[in-house]
């Protein structure tokens, strides 16, 4: 693979990263300001499992799409993508909500089990990774289509590699949080209520009601 | 010598009332009422505090309530004039002329830092409610009153103010709870800044402001139209009108107010700020009880922080209700700094001058003379202009 093409995924990558920003930073900043556990290791891990996550959905949604016969570069429904922005706040906002009430909730969480099985760190991190995945932003149905212009698949999937590596700088604050939240513990109490009022957001008035009225 | 400083502070005051007053009402029988009327009550603070100190507290209250009801007042005039209605148009969200206020200000900062969007459909400039004269006045306010903002100047505050003081007697008492719902209030700050980043929109004026009932809102001819609606109706009722009813505070300022909870962030950065005499301080908890804020907890006095929570408005009514004078308001940044002795009458009525409590008052005021003059002004010719009109 031409290295052109792969300083063109890395550089773009890093021009929109803030798009990426602004769909992590709700759903990420107050749940690693939450945990129990806070070290800069668990931090990082949980956030390496939230970035993964979210490039897992990126391969399965290619998968769909070239699995259904839609090429990227004539295939963009805006419609779809809203749809599936939907389904994507209501995912995660759940998974937010069972971590507030499964891990967070009184200091210890509750005492059902399967809910504080369910909604541990580490599912959480999985499910609210996989489910930002399914924001379709502008800037990521640019290297879809980008990519395809390598000429062949492992190119196409190592632009698209590139392209999320591009994108990483911008997550780089949040291995400082450990150094907030072991100085100031406050910080923690009043991530878990961001946090709660969060998943309440994304489920209720960004995800039921444009699926049901709009 | 009280008195002449007394007398200093109102002649000055009354200055800055005829410019920002009469001179820009254009001398008219409202701006001369108006005018005259803040003159009266910035003298009457000014006297009543020299006479014992804190009583002064009662004309920021009425100057609040007053300014509250008269903006509305003012503002929905406004809004029937040019829309018709009250309820927002499709062609006032197309061409930006939504009226920018100050409680958007933290959820517009941090999409503008990272996007460079602006997310409220207000004009930058030009506009007598614009993105940029509102900029312009928080950060004005950051470095001087602070978080005094919200007890002395906020037109919605006002309402609570006034509800809080409807009943004589304290039904609910909120304050062994005070830390939790100082948390709440950040949390739901940092909820409100985070949501609108992701969301690309105003999320606290879309869904949870109370203030929209006294505004303005979006049309109730939609499902979602009519559940932000029910919110903004149950959300005035509840944190405007009852809860202070019944707890003598200001409940939505002090829960979920984003534009309160940053400007207790940014007030580190003022001027002035409330400090606790431990010494003076017997720990009655008289002070905890009548802050309107829940800026004082049973731990604030028992650990003798020597200062209110961050959430602090600096209203005075804890210095009102102490009866030891511990509590009074200082300069933030030469508190620990030893006043140096005046050697004569002149100097000794210079200190007395630049105390920082009429510093406070008086800045504080004109803030709110600033703010207040052309609604209040435009009200009060309204409602002559009805009188007149049904008189005849």
């Amino acid at each position: 693979m031409n290295l052109k093409l792969l300083l063109e995924a890395l550089a773009l990558g890093f021009s929109t990263g803030t798009y990426c920003t602004m769909y992590c930073a709700p759903v990420l900043i107050p749940f690693l300001c939450g945990t129990e556990k806070s070290s800069y290791k668990r931090n990082a891990l949980l956030t390496g499992t939230f970035l993964g996550s979210r490039l897992i959905m990126y391969f399965i949604l290619g998968a769909v799409f070239s699995a259904l016969g839609l090429l990227v570069t004539e295939f963009f429904d805006p419609v779809l993508a809203r749809r599936l922005s939907v389904y994507a706040y209501i995912l995660c906002g759940a998974a937010l909500l069972l971590n507030s009430f499964g891990a967070h909730s009184a200091h210890t969480g509750c005492n059902c089990v399967p809910l504080k099985r369910i909604g541990n760190d580490w599912v959480t991190a999985a499910l609210a990774g996989l489910a930002v995945g399914l924001h379709l932003c502008p800037p990521l149905w640019t290297a879809l289509v980008r990519s395809v212009f390598g000429g062949n698949g492992a190119s196409g999937f190592f632009y698209f590699i590139f392209f999320y590596i591009g994108t990483l700088p911008f997550f780089l604050p949040l291995f400082g949080i450990p150094f907030i939240t072991k100085r100031i513990a406050v910080v923690k109490q009043i991530a878990r209520i961001t946090q709660m009022l969060t998943g309440i957001y994304f489920v209720v008035f960004v995800g039921l009601i444009p699926l049901f009225f709009y | 010598m009280a008195t002449l400083v007394s007398i200093l502070l109102s002649v000055l005051m009354a200055a800055v009332v005829f410019f920002y007053v009469i001179v820009m009402g254009n001398f008219s029988g409202a701006a001369w009422v108006y005018g005259l009327f803040l003159i009266y009550l910035f003298a009457r603070m000014t006297f009543a505090e020299q006479h014992n100190k804190g009583s002064g507290v009662k004309y920021r209250r009425i100057f609040q309530i007053v300014f509250a009801v008269f903006f509305c007042i003012s503002f929905i005039s406004r809004l029937f004039a040019e829309r018709g209605s009250m309820a927002i148009t499709s062609g006032a969200m197309t061409n930006s002329e939504i009226p920018f206020c100050h409680i958007a200000i933290p959820q517009v900062l941090l999409p503008f830092t990272i996007t460079r969007d602006i997310i409220f459909p207000a004009r930058v400039s030009g506009h007598y409610a614009s993105i940029a004269s509102m900029l312009c006045i928080w950060l004005a306010l950051t470095f001087t009153i602070g978080r005094g903002w919200c007890s002395w100047v906020c037109f919605y505050g006002g309402w609570e103010e006034g509800f809080s003081h409807i009943g004589k007697k304290r039904r609910l008492n909120l304050l062994a709870k005070n830390k939790e719902i100082r948390e709440f209030q950040f949390g739901f700050f940092a909820f409100i800044v985070l949501a609108s980043l992701g969301a690309m929109s105003a999320v606290y004026c879309e869904w949870f402001c109370p203030f929209k009932l006294v505004t303005e809102f979006s049309p109730m001819n939609t499902i979602p139209g009519l559940i932000a609606g029910v919110i903004f109706i149950g959300l005035f009722l509840s944190l405007v009108v009852v809860l202070p009813i019944l707890t003598k505070r200001r409940t939505q300022c002090s829960t979920l107010c984003p534009f309160g909870a940053f400007a207790s962030l940014t007030d580190k950065a003022s001027l002035f700020s409330v400090t606790i005499d431990t010494q003076k301080c017997k720990g009655c908890m008289k002070c905890a009880s009548a802050c309107p804020f829940g800026a004082i907890d049973t731990d604030t006095i028992q650990l003798k922080k020597g200062r209110p929570e961050l959430t602090c408005a600096k209203c005075g009514e804890c210095i009102h209700v102490c009866s030891e004078k511990a509590i009074s308001y200082s300069f933030r940044f030469t508190a620990h700094c030893k006043k140096p002795e005046a050697k004569n009458n002149f100097e000794r009525t210079l200190q007395l001058f630049l105390e920082p409590a009429q510093l406070f008052r008086f800045a504080a005021f004109s803030f709110g003379v600033i703010m207040s003059d052309s609604f209040v002004v435009d009200s009060l010719s309204i409602i002559f202009s009805q009188i007149t009109h049904f008189s005849k």
